[in-house]
């Protein structure tokens, strides 16, 4: 895999982890079940989530940039040949590549960037 | 929804063979039978999460889980070290059983939270952690689980 694309990947993991902390539900399990402190917890995932940003690479962290402003999911999964960001048929030769992951893709639809998966 | 539906056989391990917290949480990655560049970063999400505070829930029980966008659909193990690791947990006892759970960001019928809920009800039943010690097979814990009715 790309190393950008894993900083990506890991970014918008992070990010998927700090929205769901802040929405009731979970907050409320995650102090209940496991004792967290979720305040704590917020700006710890919030400094790191600003530090891997930091790190990518310029040309990435541009595009990167221009898509948070406008989408919270910056990294979208490709599940069967479909962006699972914007739901648009992505072209054969890049969803069959055996090199799968290991340039930094963008959908020509939408601009996310994207992440092949079985 | 029943936890039942949810776990394989090929997903429950009996016999872990880690001797700390991150080889711990590596051989239970490694239940879910994703590939390599995967079981990495989930190892590294999994990680992320333990570092804002154990899910060590006591009485020797221990809910790893993280969302990840490396998984297509929600993935859950379980796993049983008799001696017990150091997991950080709340009540600072070893942790026995490992219940491992993953989801991707979005799903459609939203059970990563049922799930965790799920396990965290069942994990606090009295009876549970000597029913855990005995099991002998992962089909035992499958019926375990049934019978419990969650």
């Amino acid at each position: 895999m790309h190393p950008e694309l894993e900083a990506l990947l890991e970014i918008q993991d992070l990010k998927t982890q700090r929205r769901e902390l802040g929405e009731t539900p979970s907050r409320d399990m995650q102090e209940a079940v496991f004792g967290l402190s979720t305040e704590e917890a917020l700006s710890i995932l919030d400094a790191k989530i600003a530090e891997m940003e930091e790190a990518l690479a310029p040309d990435v962290r541009g595009r990167y940039r221009r898509i948070a402003n406008k989408q919270p999911r910056v990294v979208v999964p490709v599940i069967r040949g479909t962006c699972y960001g914007c739901f648009v048929q992505i072209p054969t030769a890049l969803a069959s590549d055996a090199d799968r992951n290991e340039e930094v893709r963008s959908c020509q639809s939408c601009g996310r960037f994207l992440y092949l998966i079985d | 929804m029943e936890l039942r539906e949810f776990f394989t056989e090929g997903a429950i391990q009996l016999d872990l063979k880690g001797e700390s917290k991150d080889e711990i949480l590596k051989e239970l990655i490694a239940l879910l039978a994703v590939d390599e560049k995967s079981q990495g970063i989930l190892y590294k999400m999994l990680k992320r999460r333990e570092n804002l505070g154990s899910t060590g829930i006591g009485r020797g029980i221990a809910i790893p889980h993280c969302r990840s966008l490396v998984v297509n659909r929600l993935r859950v193990a379980f796993g049983r070290k008799t001696s017990g690791v150091d997991f950080k947990a709340i009540d600072e006892q070893p942790a026995r059983y490992f219940f491992l759970i993953v989801a991707p960001p979005l799903e459609v019928s939203n059970r990563y939270l049922p799930v965790l809920g799920k396990i965290a009800q069942f994990s606090k039943e009295p009876d549970v952690s000597a029913r855990l010690d005995e099991l002998t097979n992962p089909l035992e814990f499958l019926a375990l689980l049934q019978e419990k009715g969650v």
